[in-house]
């Protein structure tokens, strides 16, 4: 096991559906310090698990002021993009992830939301913008992008800009394991 | 950018084109040229600093859509 910053929050961001377990599987497998439980179980969604704390339901922890971030210092943990302007001051290193909005909102269909998708393209568009937003101005984040897509089709290359961004070399061979082109569901028809 | 705005060429080293034209193939973009407009876009984006705000209604939405997904209660 790798050793994480204790003074630091890390955590594994995006929009719902757009890779952040994927990302968080290829962390832990890769052996850097991940903070997760077995609320949610796997399904076919998810058939590797969902790797979030609270069922998933942390943001509702952090609306609450119920959520205890210091527990979780020098370790990884998954809060998707609504959450994060319920962050409280601290400091941050946040893995955003980003994917074509076609995937994200094929994948939340498939999950059962009852999507509209004129109006949902501009609705998580927006909550994307905002969240990018959130994450440049404030001054104790520091954050980078990963694209879901490059993850999946260069998963050596996005592992290695993950391990600069977070200032360890970890198993980069294990993490890049965890990353299954089968498991590239749900994918734009430009990518077909 | 509409098809009828003026333009101006601008020039790129080869190299650079060659390196774009890589990552147009394993993306969204169709072009050379949309993706060079869209980095510029973006950057240009970043000076004019426009905040993005949710209407209520707009976040109920959100919301709606996240408690469908199991992500809020």
């Amino acid at each position: 096991m790798y050793k994480l910053n204790e003074d630091i929050n890390y955590i594994v961001s995006g929009l719902e559906r757009s890779g952040t377990s994927v990302m968080m599987q290829m962390l832990d497998k890769g052996g850097l310090p991940t903070a997760f439980d077995d609320s949610r179980p796997a399904d076919q969604h998810n058939p590797r698990g969902y790797f979030e704390l609270a069922g998933g339901k942390i943001i509702n922890h952090l609306i609450n002021g119920t959520s205890n971030l210091d527990l979780y210092k020098g370790q990884i943990i998954k809060i998707t993009a609504y959450g994060l302007k319920y962050l409280p001051t601290g400091k941050y290193k946040i893995i955003y992830m980003m994917r074509h909005l076609d995937e994200v909102l094929n994948s939340m269909q498939k999950m059962g939301a009852d999507i509209d998708r004129e109006k949902d393209h501009v609705l998580f568009d927006k909550l994307n913008q905002f969240s990018l937003n959130l994450l440049k101005n404030r001054a104790d984040i520091d954050y980078t992008i990963i694209d879901y897509h490059h993850i999946v089709t260069n998963p050596e290359r996005e592992i290695t800009l993950v391990g600069k961004f977070l200032g360890i070399t970890f198993d980069y061979k294990n993490a890049m394991n965890a990353v299954e082109e089968q498991l590239y569901r749900n994918r734009a028809e430009k990518y077909q | 950018m509409s098809s009828k705005e003026p333009v101006k060429p601008v020039y790129i080293p080869i190299s650079m084109y060659e390196q774009i034209q890589e990552r147009v193939d394993v993306s969204e973009f169709t072009s050379v040229e949309e993706y060079v407009l869209f980095v510029l876009e973006e950057v240009l984006k970043d000076d004019e600093e426009v905040e993005i705000v949710f209407s209520k209604e707009e976040e109920e939405e959100v919301k709606k859509r996240l408690k469908a997904l199991g992500y809020l209660d």
